[in-house]
């Protein structure tokens, strides 16, 4: 089933000779349940493509559904409701609100998405992302994966349908990642939540189920299904270039 | 709830900023109740010191009485009717007569030429309160005891009680008189117009001294005093145009009207200091918009709309306000509270008396007037100010486009 329909998306910025094509018509299909990762080099795209996703920004021409949900003509209080109902959040700098501890983070989420279960569920989700009995502490107390850890149960609490994470490893150091790695896979595995992320770190693209390469803002490969991908066979060279 | 709740946190996280933006709505808040609860207390000073001093609430005094300095001519009297008697009984709480003049006391040591007024010793007490009185009783009557001096006009003839003193003044037909009485009581009355010059004579010593068989005035307390000009009014029907009627306003007026002046003069001095309390916290605010612009782009990630930012740093805004204005009220209240209970006594200060001379009928104790409003109004006033400096920084919060936002350094 087709969680997220991405149909001709085009973004461009500036007018007449200084225009920018930041994403051009792409089109794209995410499936419920995936673990799809966006790559390629800085500049390609993948951040932009995300923002049209996420519905933090909108598209210069093209549509994208959510869950069935058209957000091309979606005002801001709608696309803001769609951020909180239906889509999670993991960012590359944590992006944790520091007067607030871990708790309080997470519960915000629930609070924002008008959901029930408060302190109670953010610390279940805490706890389900291996940080058990650092509920009360703020995020200058944590370590930077403790951090990470956070974001991702803020970005699971309200279950979305769908969880973004631009470069959500590239501030940490390879064992932290890996473990927010494995964990982002975890509970793809148990929740069935699909997961879009973007990245240039060929480790996280070892553990994505599917790759979408992008270059200069259009797929130029899309490889999807399979286990593991072979680091050496996937667009890295077209990551590299 | 949780709005609230992030954004007091958010003032939390700059405590000295904030402290330093909202001293100035502090400062004004202060400011502003204390100076009201002065100017306030001030016109209740002059309207007690008119109330019980001079014309109580309505006085009837002859047609064409001068109505100020030290003018008392006893040639036109008013004539207490049995019609009049009646009317002043049936409606009235209290009425009484004094006669008014002018006379020469002299002492051993000195001559001055001062008010002398004559009262009735049973009555006048209900008339014109003699509670600041430090000697208020026994008055001294009939036409033996002697006269009540106040403390100034003791001191500056030199004179205690037990002393004698001469008075001379003109008859009602406009001989002269003059009589020997001793100093039967030194008193301070709190009222300046009477502590600087002024001598207590018992009616029954006017009478045969001035040999008058009417008073100069005839004054009423009231029910409430802001009936007063439907009494006189009714007077006025009553006496047939031979009567001039004042009340407690006509004499009031004046100086109440100079305290508003100062109250607006406070007012825009105020005004001032909130206008620079607005520019503080909007730069507080708009400096906590650009720092936190992460955040706000987090916040619009997770679900926030724009309006929750702009409620956001509204209630940031807000609160600082209702903080500052609350230490600022908090503040004001408690002086202006302590010296309603302990109102400052001028004729302590050395020299105020003096300065203020005797033609003033002003209590000589500033009574500051607590009251809700007078706290309650600046803390609202604040509260709003911080609320509208939030709106610019609040909207450029909100309209801060989410996916540039999120990512900000």
């Amino acid at each position: 089933m087709a969680l997220c329909e991405i149909n001709n998306v085009t973004k461009t910025y500036g007018e007449g000779a200084a225009q920018v094509h930041a994403v051009k018509d792409v089109t794209l299909t995410i499936e419920a349940g995936e673990f799809t990762a966006f790559v390629g080099p800085s500049g390609s795209g993948k951040t932009t493509l995300l923002n049209q996703v996420g519905c933090l920004d909108k598209p210069t021409s093209g549509s994208i559904s959510i869950d069935g949900v058209g957000t091309s003509g979606l005002g801001d209080k709608a696309l803001s409701q769609v951020r909180g109902d239906k889509i999670g959040f993991i960012f590359q700098s944590y992006n944790l609100i520091p007067v607030l501890t871990a708790a309080e983070n997470v519960e915000l989420a629930l609070t924002l998405a008008k959901e029930s279960g408060g302190r109670a569920r953010a610390v279940e989700l805490l706890n389900e992302v291996g940080l058990e009995g650092l509920a009360d502490r703020r995020p200058n107390q944590l370590s930077g994966g403790q951090q990470q850890r956070v974001a991702v149960a803020r970005a699971l609490v309200k279950r979305p349908a769908l969880v973004i994470a631009d470069e959500p490893t590239a501030n940490l150091d390879s064992a932290s990642g890996t473990q927010i790695l494995n964990l982002m896979r975890e509970l793809n595995a148990k929740h069935g939540v699909t997961f879009l992320f973007s990245t240039h770190d060929p480790m996280v693209m070892e553990h994505a189920r599917r790759i979408v390469v992008l270059r200069d803002g259009e797929v130029i490969e899309d490889r999807a299904g399979g286990e593991a991908i072979s680091v050496s066979n996937v667009g890295v060279a077209a990551v590299k270039a | 709830m949780y709005l609230l709740k992030l954004a007091f946190k958010n003032l939390l996280r700059a405590k000295r900023r904030a402290l330093l933006s909202s001293a100035a709505i502090v400062l004004g808040v202060f400011y502003l109740i204390v100076g009201q609860s002065f100017i306030a207390g001030v016109d209740e000073g002059v309207i007690y010191g008119v109330v019980h001093g001079t014309t109580s609430h309505v006085t009837i005094r002859p047609a064409d009485y001068p109505t100020e300095g030290m003018d008392h001519p006893v040639d036109e009297l008013v004539e207490i009717t049995p019609a009049l008697r009646s009317w002043l009984d049936d409606n009235t709480t209290a009425w009484t007569a004094r006669t008014m003049f002018v006379g020469t006391v002299t002492s051993d040591k000195e001559s001055l030429r001062i008010r002398v007024i004559g009262y009735d010793p049973d009555t006048d007490p209900e008339v014109f309160s003699h509670a600041t009185w430090t000697e208020p009783d026994p008055l001294p009557r009939g036409t033996d005891a002697g006269v009540m001096l106040t403390s100034g006009t003791a001191g500056l003839l030199g004179v205690e009680k037990g002393d004698s003193i001469v008075i001379e003044a003109r008859t009602h037909k406009g001989a002269v008189n003059a009589i020997s009485v001793p100093v039967a009581a030194v008193s301070r009355t709190g009222n300046f117009m009477f502590d600087n010059a002024a001598v207590f004579m018992p009616d029954a010593l006017v009478t045969s001294f001035l040999r008058t068989q009417h008073p100069t005035h005839v004054s009423m307390r009231l029910t409430n005093r802001d009936n007063s000009s439907a009494v006189k009014e009714e007077l006025t029907a009553l006496g047939a145009g031979a009567w001039g009627l004042i009340d407690w306003w006509d004499d009031s007026k004046d100086l109440v009207e100079i305290g508003q002046i100062r109250r607006n003069a406070l007012n825009v001095l105020v005004g001032i200091m909130m206008l620079m309390a607005a520019m503080a916290i909007a730069n507080t605010i708009l400096m906590a918009a650009h720092e936190r612009t992460r955040e706000i782009g987090t916040l619009r990630a997770m679900g926030m709309s724009k309006n929750g930012v702009l409620g956001l740093f509204l209630a940031e805004g807000s609160l600082l306000g209702l903080v500052a204005g609350t230490l600022g009220a908090v503040g004001g209240a408690a002086l202006t509270w302590y010296l309603a209970q302990n109102p400052i006594d001028l004729n302590a200060m050395e020299g105020q008396a003096e300065t203020i001379g005797n033609d003033v009928a002003y209590s000589a104790f500033i009574y500051v007037a607590f009251s809700v409003p007078i706290v309650v109004v600046p803390l609202v006033i604040s509260i709003l100010v911080a609320l509208v400096a939030s709106i610019y920084p609040a909207r450029l919060a909100s309209n801060m486009e989410p996916a540039d936002a999120v990512r900000a350094e």
